[in-house]
């Protein structure tokens, strides 16, 4: 379709557009709040404008723009600071669907809150704000400035569910933890600023190309590396995941697992990813001890998530474990840095969202409907609500990647990019994939207790029949379901759309 | 004009400060302030590098890190206050009950 209309109207800010909605959105709902008194109409307002922002960037990604009689795909820059490609649309969307699930389903939960109702949205929609002008930024300004935009407004939404012991603590863990990562990612910036004398992304692999490693340029990325670390819960920095997760309310725990941490790994693919890929192919720089250094994060981070995942009774502490190790499947991209291997990790981000995203919203359905957060509370659940226990066994057998799921196709791709390269087999990191489908089959055990818990444990004497469950909950969870199935049964349309994103991070 | 080095050293000697102030003081509110420290020690090494840079980005840089460290604080404080009025201790040792 014709996006030329878009850019007439509101010039080279078209970049922006879908973040300018949502910015307008969040300025907006605290005063419908204040008139509605209620929190139906501010989140059927809420959901309207992220729809609204989700169809423009759909237009902006799918459509093309015609300059003087020649077509092409839509790709600008806002103001010199936001680049909108292939790669940070697809991203960008990833953070909208994450977003209107979280929207949706914000209004029923009996976790969020009731009285700031409005201010609640309003952060909702200014964190994921934040993420889109990550994943569009191109110098390391707008990176720094987006992901604390993400980080701020997630302490409050965090500390958001008051009169809750467990949530205050679990937001001053946050707030100290997220701070000393501010602290260690912007003393990192610094020294690569020293270092190769650029803050702009695309110059960067030029500049190391031409300067060199020095002492300050690997003390600066081990720096950065370490803050945006505590971003994405990689060991040995993922202690916070846990407890944050379970202290929020369970939509922010989703906006936290499957949004913010793909923040994270964007930025891992926007600055380190693209800056050793380029300078590897322009002035041949070895990117060897990057590649090693970021395996043993991916093999350390997905191993302690998935051993510590097996100890824990709490299911959203669970979550949050499996959560870590799915971040470690997803860092295999940094350690091979391929085109391939991108593919699948873009692939794996979108499936992640719907398979940890719906196990947190079946969590959060079964909170409202007055069942624990123990694993032991959903002992006979599949006699009490068999629909909800099935898709909650639909998405854990995603998780734990089990054929047709789509857990089993994204790990599928992301797996053999360790194993294929652009141009045939590679050697170096069979052992890495190796580490993976190993960890793979140890998730499963934990994921399996699970779901022998719902099915075959028998429920506790004083358990009523009939749950009543929330029907917004209901849907979310539903459509979930269905996508599980559907990308893992014929992945091609989304998989194109990622392997596209690939080749414009790839094309420098 | 005084050499490079002894900004970066002066930006690692603060960053130094603030790293141990956070992993050995036990009130949030102190851990905090050394989060700041440790902020403007990465400040310190940006205007130096701007300076002798002859370029201008590192100054954008250090306004941003002072309005995102103001930020920061405001959060950071009212939910340490949060935190006080539901267990009345800022102690970071008292925050147990959720581990591993």
């Amino acid at each position: 379709m014709d996006v030329t209309w878009i850019t007439d109207l509101i010039g080279n800010y078209a970049a922006v557009l879908p973040m300018l909605i949502l910015i307008v959105g969040a300025l907006l709902l605290p005063a419908t709040n204040y008139v509605f008194k209620k929190r139906l109409p501010v989140t059927s307002i809420a959901m309207v404008i992220v729809l609204i922002s989700l169809v423009f960037n759909i237009l902006l990604l799918t459509g093309t723009v015609e300059d003087g009689g020649v077509k092409s795909a839509f790709a600008h820059t806002a103001a010199g600071l936001f680049a909108y490609d292939d790669f940070s649309g697809l991203m960008i969307l990833l953070f909208q669907i994450v977003l209107a699930i979280v929207v949706f389903v914000s209004g029923e939960s009996n976790e969020t809150t009731k009285l700031h109702f409005g201010a609640y949205m309003s952060l909702l929609l200014i964190a994921t704000t934040g993420m889109m002008f990550v994943v569009t930024a191109v110098d390391l300004i707008g990176i720094f400035v987006g992901v604390e935009c993400v980080s701020i407004t997630s302490y409050a939404l965090v500390a958001l569910k008051r009169n809750d012991p467990r949530a205050s603590e679990a937001a001053v863990k946050y707030v100290v933890i997220g701070g000393l990562s501010t602290a260690l990612t912007i003393y990192g910036i610094s020294m690569i600023y020293g270092a190769l004398h650029t803050l702009t992304i695309a110059d960067l692999g030029l500049a190391l190309g031409a300067y060199g490693y020095s002492w300050a340029f690997i003390l600066g990325v081990i720096a950065m590396v370490a803050g945006y670390g505590f971003k994405i819960a990689a060991a040995p920095f993922h202690m916070w995941a846990p407890d944050v997760y379970e202290g929020a309310a369970t939509p922010v725990s989703i906006l936290l697992a499957t949004g913010s941490k793909k923040m994270g790994l964007a930025v891992f693919i926007k600055v380190f990813l693209v800056m050793f890929v380029a300078a590897n192919a322009l002035s041949g720089i070895d990117n060897d001890p990057m590649q090693y250094l970021f395996a043993i994060i991916a093999a350390i981070t997905m191993t302690i998530g998935n051993i510590v995942a097996i100890a824990q009774h709490n299911i959203k502490r669970m979550l949050a474990y499996s959560s870590v190790a799915q971040a470690g499947y997803i860092l295999i991209v940094m350690a091979v840095m391929s085109e391939y291997a991108l593919t699948g990790g873009i692939f794996h981000m979108f499936t992640h969202v719907f398979m940890k995203g719906g196990a947190f919203l079946v969590v959060g359905a079964l909170i409202f409907a007055g069942i624990g957060e123990k694993i032991s509370d959903y002992n006979g659940l599949a006699k009490r609500a068999p629909w909800l226990a099935f898709a909650m066994m639909i998405f854990l057998m995603s998780l734990a990647g089990v054929p047709p799921l789509a857990g089993f196709t994204s790990k599928f791709v992301l797996f053999s990019g360790a194993i294929y390269g652009d141009d045939g087999v590679i050697t170096q990191w069979i052992w890495l994939a190796f580490v993976a489908i190993l960890n793979s089959a140890i998730s499963l055990y934990y994921y399996v207790k699970v779901i022998r818990a719902m099915y075959i444990e028998k429920p506790a004497k004083d358990a009523k029949a009939d749950l009543k469950l929330p029907k917004t909950f209901c849907v979310a969870i539903a459509v979930c379901a269905v996508l599980v199935v559907v990308l893992g049964i014929y992945p091609a349309p989304i998989l194109d759309l990622c392997a596209e994103a690939a080749s414009v991070v790839f094309a420098i | 004009m005084i050499p490079m080095e002894y900004f970066l050293t002066f930006g690692a000697i603060l960053f130094a400060i603030g790293a141990f102030g956070v992993m050995t003081k036990k009130n949030t509110v102190i851990i905090l302030m050394c989060i700041e420290l440790m902020l403007n020690a990465a400040n310190i090494n940006f205007i130096a590098f701007s300076a002798f840079l002859g370029d201008a980005m590192g100054q954008v840089m250090v306004i941003m890190t002072i309005s995102v460290a103001a930020a920061e604080v405001a959060v950071g404080i009212a939910i340490v206050l949060n935190a006080y009025k539901m267990r009345k201790t800022t102690d970071a040792d008292d925050l147990t009950t959720m581990r591993w």
